[in-house]
């Protein structure tokens, strides 16, 4: 009796080691290589450091000095503009393709899939380049459409332009970002029961009624998933603006991560780049809390049904 | 049947790891591999390295030399942690500058050449003018004290290339006061042409722009020093500083910049003007090989934007590209040293200038046919002879780029006046005063 | 339901409607197909033009993007692949984009298979921490990566691209399979535990066989994202012979300002693998969307 109890702990031991047992490898490597890192840069923001010299020990001077610091507060306000390019307007695009692509059967439907991703697909060198050209004002395709249908009036130096380069640049991002939405969901699509759509089908439901009564809730997982990675994208936006318009004009584009990278490799201001990093991850980790609570609450209520 | 594949699929990519985790890395070794980074990516200029650096291997048998070359953003991102490191390069190129030079001496991270250059001879033929760039305190705050960290072999200055049939045209000729060439523009924007292409999307190109309108304010050169060298005697705030905005903000009204400036990056107002947009393009002598094969390379000439008064003196923006420096605790120090010597010598100049780029190795020019190239090799004399040789102002502070830049596209967009413009750049040099500790 | 016009007579009267039928089909669906290819166009206009730019020379650029050219020059991409190196970027990337996208998948699934059906302490504050990965951008941690990275040696090595890699793929790859194993249907799963499943068997009997729209899904994502990757590479490798195409490109890009062709070819080099593997590992997954549709 005794032993074979003994035996049962010692198996519910070994139980219990099994999940740990699982998370294990990815989480060494990304201990080691991504969250050791992230502590460094903690440590780092309290700092005064050129990134090749000794560190100075700076106290909370570099957060005080965030506090004040005009473009990191300009920064973080054109982050939050970003949202409706880098997360509205791309979920919005990806749900209304999947519902078009996944719900009929359509020819040359691989081509037409293949076609709407590659922007997602394009390095952000190329996408900078060809994009610049586009909004042109010299020679580019955009003014160059707005000519010839007469409305002149409306074409501007968008990049350089202080009212239009943010929207500019936002156009781009959701341009990038809705292929992206658009896999999850129709991977998401996948697991939901046909038979859902049979019924829909019998009562007569309309493909918008199926789209928000099936689809939308069959992939509340992706779409939260979505959401939530397509937010932290446009609160660490970096390379689209890096190539385009580099901030400017003026600030009009200025980013956190543009901010955080001129202190970091142009200005050799590493500690206080390590600062801005900190205040911007502490932000994204508070509102993605926020989101991915709000998306637990609801697997929780399909569990209680 | 799909979901079996997926699992193939997976499993066949684990199963290519393996190939992937052991493709070990080469590695070449040599008797001694001398490593050098620059940034001479430029077809013409990459070539000539490479062919120097063959001869250099050539002369000194047993010496590998490993060529790096980087864009200049990349290097410029990369150096300061390479440098820092045992493996680090041998030779690298560095930017001139506070921010750059400046932090790499505090650091500690370069190695001084001033005995080589005594043994080698350099000053014997180097401009007098460009001399103090290169020196550094060792603190890294002041520029032109102290040792010497590096020597440049191109040299370059910002001019104004025109279009020699259009001026004909049109009756023109080379300006020689600022005055003409407003006239100039004028006239051009009169009869239907662009006078100025630029484009400032970049915002980098706005600086020279601004810098040489302001150099043909302030006729002297006494201000310009005090404020490059950062000695707490001058300010921002200068009613010459102030004028040379509104001329800015004025030549923007007129229309004599290309329309949409705003919008156009540097690389795209070039290729306009080489294509045959505009009657004139400001930038740096460095496009001249760019522009010479062009479709209307044979018609382009190049001048130094005028003084305010015929014959008055102006500073023209200028200087030379990055300095060829040697990584403190490189193992190769000498050889290294021998290196640079060679890069920096009457042999490179000429294969330089061959090629259509501006040495400072000092080289016999009388040779040289009418043209583009011949155009901006009087220009280098002429502004050495006159000790004229101006600044880029973004190297004054380590923030000054971002201010400068940010700054003249809002005023260029009309959105601050030009007192204000001049405020906000002040106030970034004066908060690096007080750091430094001058005020 | 009618099976159809078969078991009627063959008359005028029914042909007519079944014409009609046809074309009311035929005229319901033409929206569709206008949405699609007009959505297709205005996103794919830019790849367009750089497709037709590779093909041209720096002259033709100037007469308008969508000018077909002259002459179908495939030489700019030899000469993008031999001159400017891009069969050493090409075989870089490969090398490092590879053993991440396998890795990062394989421990991506087991991990998120613990965070998404298991129960263990601290589970809620080791996924926190992966999500950290997410969270704080690269640009943040790089120099501290580059200090560790030399502190072990490998600065300069294939290691120093692929480790990091791995570590931001798992990840996402966690929270992204904790989605999927999470809203699995329990009581699947349920009856594989009668049916006497361990968690080993249960994961790759009855869970992965359903994993494949997931898989393939993080799949590509994982490979866009490293084949894509810039700054890692950027940082911790100097040697012309380690660059991978990314850097390849934007050194090109400094290099040929004036090549846009050259550019535009280096960067359809760059872009074809990626979209090659989404064609292929989309059709694995979709097929069985659009059949189950059709079996419905």
């Amino acid at each position: 009796m005794i032993d074979s109890s003994r035996e049962m702990q010692r198996g519910n031991r070994l139980r219990a080691l099994i999940p740990y047992l699982f998370v294990l490898p990815a989480f060494l490597i990304f201990a080691l290589f991504v969250l050791l890192p992230i502590l460094d840069t903690v440590r780092l923001s309290f700092f005064d450091w050129t990134g090749f010299s000794a560190p100075n020990f700076a106290g909370l001077a570099n957060y005080i000095e965030l506090w004040t610091d005009r473009l990191f507060i300009t920064g973080l306000g054109n982050n939050l503009r970003f949202i409706l390019f880098y997360t509205v307007f791309p979920i919005g695009l990806a749900l209304v393709l999947t519902a078009v692509m996944t719900r009929r059967r359509i020819r040359g439907m691989s081509l037409f899939r293949a076609g709407y991703f590659i922007p997602y697909v394009m390095p952000m060198v190329v996408v900078g380049v060809v994009w610049r050209w586009i909004y042109n004002p010299a020679f580019g395709p955009l003014n160059q459409a707005l000519g010839a249908i007469g409305l002149d009036a409306l074409a501007r130096p968008w990049l350089g332009d202080f009212d239009a380069a943010l929207p500019a640049v936002g156009l781009i991002a959701t341009w990038v970002q809705y292929g992206f939405c658009m896999v999850l969901f129709i991977a998401g699509v996948q697991k939901i029961d046909e038979s859902l759509y049979d019924a829909a089908q019998v009562d007569g439901a309309s493909a918008m009624q199926q789209l928000r009564h099936i689809t939308i809730p069959g992939i509340r997982t992706e779409i939260s998933v979505a959401l939530v990675t397509t937010f932290i994208a446009a609160l660490r936006i970096f390379d689209l603006v890096f190539v385009t318009t580099r901030g400017g004009p003026g600030d009009q584009t200025m980013v956190t991560s543009l901010w955080l990278y001129r202190n970091a490799f142009q200005i050799n201001r590493v500690g206080y780049a390590a600062t801005i990093a900190v205040a911007q991850s502490v932000l994204i980790l508070a509102i993605s809390a926020v989101l991915l609570r709000f998306t637990r609450t609801s697997d929780q209520e399909e569990v209680a049904q | 049947m799909f979901k079996k594949q997926s699992v193939v699929l997976t499993l066949s990519l684990v199963a290519v790891i393996a190939l992937g985790m052991f493709a070990a890395p080469l590695a070449a070794q040599g008797n001694t591999t001398l490593v050098v980074w620059d940034n001479l990516v430029r077809p013409e200029e990459s070539a000539i390295m490479d062919a120097l650096i063959a001869r250099f291997e050539e002369a000194h048998p047993g010496v590998t030399v490993a060529r790096t070359a980087k864009s200049t953003d990349d290097l410029k991102a990369t150096t300061a942690l390479a440098l820092s490191s045992p493996d680090g390069p041998d030779v690298a190129m560095v930017n001139q500058g506070q921010s750059d030079m400046g932090a790499l001496v505090a650091a500690g991270l370069l190695e001084p050449l001033d005995d080589y250059a005594e043994q080698f001879g350099w000053f014997e033929h180097f401009p007098a003018g460009l001399a103090s760039l290169q020196r550094w305190t060792p603190d890294g705050m002041q520029m032109g004290e102290g040792d010497f960290y590096g020597i440049p072999i191109q040299a370059e200055l910002v001019g104004v290339y025109y279009r020699t049939d259009l001026f004909e045209q049109y009756g023109l000729s080379i300006p020689t006061t600022l005055a003409e060439f407003e006239a100039a523009m004028a006239t051009l924007a009169e009869a239907g042409e662009t006078p100025l292409v630029f484009g400032n999307l970049d915002a980098w190109p706005g600086i020279h722009l601004y810098s040489e309108i302001q150099n043909a304010e302030l006729a002297s050169r006494e201000w310009y020093d005090q404020f490059m060298f950062t000695t707490g005697e001058v300010d921002f705030d200068i009613p010459e500083n102030i004028a040379a905005a509104a001329r800015l903000q004025e030549w923007i009204a007129n229309g004599w910049l290309l329309k949409g400036f705003e919008g156009i990056g540097y690389d795209d107002a070039w290729q306009l003007f080489s294509a045959g947009t505009g009657a004139m393009l400001l930038t740096g002598s460095w496009l001249s090989g760019e522009l010479l094969p062009g479709p209307h390379g044979a018609d382009i000439g190049f001048f130094v934007l005028p003084a305010l008064e015929e014959d008055g003196f102006k500073l023209t923006v200028g200087g030379t590209g990055y300095d060829f420096s040697i990584r403190a605790g490189s193992p190769n120090v000498d050889l290294a040293a021998e290196y640079i010597n060679y890069l920096y010598s009457e042999e490179t100049a000429q294969a330089l200038l061959d090629a259509g780029f501006l040495p400072v190795y000092p080289v016999d020019t009388s040779t040289l046919e009418d043209g583009l190239v011949k155009d901006i090799v009087l220009g280098w004399n002429h502004l050495n002879s006159t000790d004229s040789v101006g600044y880029y102002m973004d190297w004054v502070t380590p923030t000054m780029y971002d201010t400068i830049t940010a700054s003249l596209q809002e005023l260029m967009a009309g959105r601050v006046t030009p007192e204000e413009f001049v405020d906000v750049v002040n106030a970034d040099y004066v908060a690096f005063l007080l750091e430094k500790g001058v005020r | 339901m009618t099976s159809g016009a078969a078991d009627r007579p063959l008359t005028l009267e029914s042909a007519a409607t079944a014409f009609i039928a046809w074309l009311r089909r035929l005229l319901r669906r033409i929206p569709i197909y206008a949405f699609l290819i007009l959505f297709l166009l205005i996103v794919a206009l830019p790849f367009i033009s750089i497709s037709l730019a590779a093909f041209k020379t720096s002259a033709e650029l100037t007469r308008g993007a969508f000018t077909l050219p002259a002459e179908w020059r495939w030489s700019n991409f030899s000469d993008a692949w031999t001159q400017a190196h891009f069969d050493w970027y090409f075989r870089n990337s490969a090398i490092v984009a590879v053993p991440v996208v396998a890795v990062g998948t394989l421990l991506s699934i087991f991990s998120g298979y613990a965070f998404g059906l298991m129960r263990f302490p601290l589970s809620r504050l080791l996924f926190a921490l992966f999500l950290l990965g997410i969270m704080v951008p690269q640009e943040a941690y790089i120099i501290p990566l580059y200090y560790l990275l030399r502190g072990i040696g490998l600065v300069d090595t294939y290691w120093a691209m692929i480790l990091p890699q791995i570590g931001m793929s798992v990840c996402f790859g966690s929270f992204w399979m904790r989605g999927f194993f999470s809203s699995f249907p329990a009581d699947t799963l349920d009856a594989a535990r009668v049916d006497g499943c361990s968690i080993w068997t249960a994961l790759w009997r009855v869970l992965l066989p359903n994993a494949g729209a997931a898989i393939s899904t993080l799949v590509v994502l994982l490979f866009i994202w490293t084949w894509n990757d810039f700054l890692i590479a950027l940082v911790v490798v100097s040697s012309d012979t380690l660059r991978t195409l990314p850097l390849g490109l934007a050194f090109f890009q400094g290099r040929y300002a004036s090549n846009v062709p050259l550019m535009a070819a280096g960067a359809i080099i760059v872009l074809l693998p990626t979209l090659i593997i989404y064609v292929l590992f989309q059709r694995q997954f979709i097929q069985g969307v659009t059949s189950g549709t059709l079996h419905g």
